[in-house]
């Protein structure tokens, strides 16, 4: 035991007495050991899906390397420098909302992609993560007793996001967003009355909502739900993306061997739908190894959340834990058919570099949320 | 600095964290074990029709049609082989909307001398228009420089049949077309893709399985878009057979000059084998044409009129007129209802004793005294409609059946023609009549109810020829084939085989005696051929009742009204190797217009034996 004050952890570096390089660099070693092979595994099963393009690849491993350094930086830095940054940029992330509205880039079919020359990113990607931080930074700005007004602003927070994301349009997204912003907030410790309350608002309200649609929203809501109308061809694109995970079977047709992916067969093999490649390539038995160390990632984070010493540490880590475990969940049930068609990347494994970087940025929060060993 | 209550909130809070995040877990929970499950169920459950569909996914099946069967001659002369052409084609539902392109193909691609009306051969139920076959070296680079510019006009490069010696084989071969509804109702799309060529007549109909080979399988790997990535597995096609012919190139050749802008049909067969030497009919047509590897030709309605692809020489169904009268003779003999020196005085008239209807012969004035040789010889027919009134139809049809008559030969093309051999009851069931003697007495001499075809006559003719022997007509000689070689089909037993000789001595006579029907072939030195020439009437004067020769004479100025010229004969004699049997339509003289053909195809065919 140390004869340190519990209560003293201003100083935010180990006092073990056997210097360890790793373990202060790395903070928690186990988690950033499972982040990296997540990562390596993501890469590998990029080249698979890109039809074995190189330079896909190298683009991707800059992403990752420059979000690994990234992280490591955010988790040597101490939460309360960086709770005002947190908070105010959700105010970043309305801009880019609101910008990618009236110049979205060109070539798509809706309005979800900015693009700034050499890069083209999705906003609704950067406000999944930056929407529940900044409402954990802003419900914990204080140390005094959250109030009632700060459940109402944040809420409200979320719902322009998840407003601005659906008149991409992109509805999946927006509940998403939503969802994302939603959780800390009830983590927070949300006051059941509250809850009640914004039940019976929405009961009584929803009719109107509704009816104040436009028929286009109206239209775009009753198609997403209904799978009787495919207008996307999402159909098509779950029939093959389970037939390829369907024909992996237990142990999967050989890496870069999947016929699926690798005849094209799989629409966005290397992104939202890279899952079905691993399924394909590496069957049930790459399926669990990749849940396993998603899960050690998962129970890291909570055992560094549970364990932080300041209610916004734990609130940060607990949210991104479930939005991770969320966005794991969703893409993967997106994949293999039993939710309908939501542009969410399985994280850390899909191209992207924008899923990649902010992703571990959220990490780095994380990690610096953890204490010494005593 | 911290209190008390703030540690105390701080746990509290904690707490709350705690339990909270059990209930979001709670609800994730259910999302994890649907997931399982549906894991589950794809990789383990499924994964066998979901490996059938992926495999389904990638995999195509792409047949591998054998180049079609050559067919040749036994001295490996080709007579259909397969070539490739280019050809130019517009699908039928853009022809209306490119008339700028077509003119710019004229213009700008195809050679000048190309007839643009003859262009445009379309073959039924095809939905491409072929705009120019058979590109030449020239019009294809123009082509390739041009098509940018005629988009809907697109080029097909195809294996076809072609027949180098075009018109000749016609008859014997046959030709190709695409696959029709009939055919398609028992012909798969993998065997017979929409756009495959079957044969629809010749040779190339009754042997299209074996000529078409049984065709390959490509297992192909394809991508999503459905490029070819790599060939899997492969089935190599049958083979398919090369059929060799037993005709006779240059008897061919001479059968179809001497027919030439006539209607007729040559047959000529070795008895001693069955095979068919020469098989010629005309008018004849160019196989090529319809099987689209020549351009630039189409059949012309006068021409079409002339009906070319009426097969004459097994479809054609002829009076035998007098060639009959050897085997009428013969049954004569064989009944003992004469013998070689019976006499029978020809007035130039039979009467019947029945009902005192009078029968004319061709002579007027009558063949006086006529002994079987000599009736033979100059064709008496009033001889004939005495023996055949005493023979009665019945012994006279059994003994005919024998020969072969009222019966298909079997040969091995379609639309061969039964000929007619009456009976008493083939006469009341398809005419609703009785048999009256004087039916007989007109098939006495090869006319009335009774009709051959020019290669029923030769096999029955192979049989006085062979002393009694009839083999199968055949026209392949692979000895791949189950049924190779000679095939004796029946013999004709007579009770005294002397008879054979009498009959054969009086069809010599019928070229070697001066008073022979034709005596005109007769030569010095020459070799001995057995003959007998008929003259088939198509408006008898016993049907249009004309006892007046002026009438006929006058009803003969139309040409289709004259009488078909036949002879039928074999030689060489003592040892005939050769059966030839003539018709020419509307020719009149068998002795004038049929029989030099005859014999010119029989001492060709001598010397083709001794070069050989």
């Amino acid at each position: 035991m140390s004869n340190r004050n519990p209560l003293d952890y201003s100083l935010n570096k180990p006092l073990v007495t056997s210097f360890n390089p790793f373990s202060y660099i790395f903070k928690d070693i186990i988690l950033v050991l499972a982040l990296i092979a997540v990562l390596v595994f993501g890469l590998a099963m990029l080249y698979s899906s890109s039809g074995q393009s190189f330079s896909m690849v190298m683009r991707q491993s800059i992403y990752v390397f420059a979000g690994l350094i990234m992280m490591i930086f955010t988790s040597h830095l101490k939460p309360d420098s960086y709770k005002n940054i947190l908070m105010h940029s959700y105010w970043i992330g309305l801009l880019l909302l609101i910008y990618v509205l009236f110049n979205p880039a060109e070539g798509y079919t809706t309005s979800r992609w900015i693009d700034i020359g050499f890069f083209q990113f999705q906003p609704s990607e950067i406000i999944r993560l930056i929407l529940p931080l900044s409402i954990v930074a802003y419900l914990h700005r204080k140390e005094s007793k959250i109030r009632l007004e700060d459940w109402l602003y944040t809420t409200l927070a979320a719902l322009i996001c998840s407003y601005l994301v659906f008149e991409q349009p992109d509805l999946g997204t927006s509940i998403i967003v939503f969802t994302s912003g939603i959780i800390p907030i009830y983590l927070a410790g949300l006051p059941y009355k509250v809850i009640a309350a914004y039940g019976g608002i929405l009961a009584i309200v929803s009719p109107f909502i509704w009816s104040s649609l436009l028929d286009y929203q109206k239209q775009r809501v009753l198609t997403y739900f209904d799978s009787n109308v495919d207008p996307l061809g999402d159909g098509w694109n779950i029939a093959q993306s389970q037939t390829a995970i369907g024909s992996g079977g237990f142990f999967g047709k050989g890496y870069l061997e999947g016929t699926q992916s690798q005849l094209n067969f799989i629409p966005e093999s290397h992104s939202d739908f890279i899952f079905s490649v691993v399924g394909e390539e590496l069957g049930l038995l790459g399926i669990t190894c990749l849940f396993i160390v998603y899960g050690v990632i998962i129970w890291r984070t909570f055992k560094i959340g549970l364990s932080a010493q300041s209610p916004f540490e734990r609130l940060a880590c607990c949210s991104l834990g479930f939005i991770f475990l969320l966005f794991i969940l969703i893409n993967v049930s997106m994949v293999i058919g039993i939710i309908p068609v939501v542009g969410v990347p399985l994280p850390l494994i899909s191209q992207g570099g924008t899923s990649i970087i902010v992703h571990l940025l959220a990490f780095g929060v994380i990690l610096s949320a953890k204490r010494p060993q005593l | 600095m911290r209190t008390i209550q703030d540690l105390r909130r701080d746990e509290k809070d904690a707490q709350s964290l705690r339990s909270r995040s059990g209930v979001i877990f709670f609800f994730l929970l259910i999302l994890i074990i649907a997931g399982v499950f549906k894991i589950l169920q794809l990789t383990v459950l499924d994964r066998v029709s979901y490996a059938a569909e992926s495999d389904k996914n990638r995999i195509i099946n792409i047949p591998i049609y054998p180049a079609r069967g050559l067919i040749k001659l036994e001295d490996g002369t080709l007579i259909a082989k397969n070539i490739v052409t280019k050809d130019l084609y517009i699908k039928t539902k853009l022809y209306e909307i490119s008339t700028d392109q077509i003119e710019q193909l004229h213009d700008k691609v195809l050679d000048k001398n190309r007839n643009i009306d003859q262009l445009q051969v379309p073959i039924q139920g095809e939905e491409k228009i072929w705009l120019a076959r058979n590109l030449s070296e020239q019009e294809l680079a123009k082509y390739e420089v041009q098509k940018n510019l005629i988009p809907n006009i697109q080029l097909e490069v195809k294996l076809r049949r072609y027949l180098p010696h075009k018109n000749l084989f016609s008859h014997v071969v046959g030709h190709l077309g695409l696959v029709n509804a009939d055919e398609r109702l028992s012909l798969s799309r993998a065997e017979y893709p929409d756009d495959s060529f079957i044969g629809k007549v010749g040779l190339e109909k009754s042997y299209e399985k074996s000529l078409r080979g049984k065709a390959g399988i490509s297992l192909m790997e394809v991508d999503v878009y459905g490029n070819k990535v790599r060939e899997i597995n492969r089935a190599p096609p049958d083979k398919p057979l090369n059929l060799i012919l037993t005709l006779d190139l240059r008897l061919q050749k001479i059968a179809q000059e001497e027919l030439a802008n006539r209607r007729g049909a040559v047959v000529a067969l070795d008895p001693t084998t069955g095979f068919i030497k020469a098989l010629v009919s005309s008018p004849d047509y160019n196989p090529n044409i319809l099987n689209g590897s020549e351009s630039g030709l189409t059949f012309s309605q006068s021409y079409l009129e002339e009906s070319p692809f009426f097969n004459r020489a097994i479809s054609g169904l002829y009076p035998p007129a007098s060639t009959i009268k050897p085997f009428i003779g013969l049954l004569g003999l064989e009944e003992e209802l004469i013998t070689e020196s019976t006499i029978v005085e020809d007035k130039g008239f039979f009467q019947l004793k029945e009902d005192g209807r009078k029968y004319r012969g061709w002579k007027e004035d009558g063949h006086g005294s006529v002994d079987l040789k000599k009736a033979i010889v100059e064709s008496s027919d009033v001889y004939f409609y005495e023996l055949a009134s005493k023979l009665t139809i019945d012994r006279i049809s059994s003994f005919l059946l024998r020969f072969g008559f009222g019966e298909i030969s079997g040969i091995d093309l379609i639309n061969e023609s039964k000929s007619i051999l009456p009976t008493r009851n083939w006469k009341l069931g398809n005419i609703g009549e009785a048999w009256f003697v004087g039916d007989t007495v007109n098939i006495g001499i090869g006319q009335g109810y009774i009709s051959s075809t020019p290669l029923q006559l030769a096999v029955s003719l192979s049989a006085i020829a062979n002393k009694g022997k009839i083999f199968q007509p055949k026209l392949i000689t692979n000895n791949q084939l189950d049924d190779y070689g000679p095939d004796l089909l029946m013999e004709v037993q007579l009770e005294n085989p002397r008879h054979w000789n009498i009959i054969e001595k009086s069809m010599i006579s019928v070229i070697n005696s001066w008073n022979g029907t034709a005596h005109n072939l007769y030569e010095e030195g020459g070799i001995t051929i057995a003959g007998k020439t008929g003259t088939a009437q198509i408006k008898s004067l016993i049907d249009q009742e004309l006892t007046v020769r002026e009438e006929y004479e006058g009803i003969r100025k139309d040409i289709k009204n004259r009488d078909h010229a036949l002879f039928v004969s074999y030689g060489p004699i003592p040892d005939p190797n050769l059966v030839v049997v003539v018709i020419v339509e509307n020719g009149e003289s068998g002795s004038a217009v049929a029989a030099p053909i005859a014999k010119r195809l029989i001492e060709q065919y001598q010397i083709n034996i001794n070069e050989s």
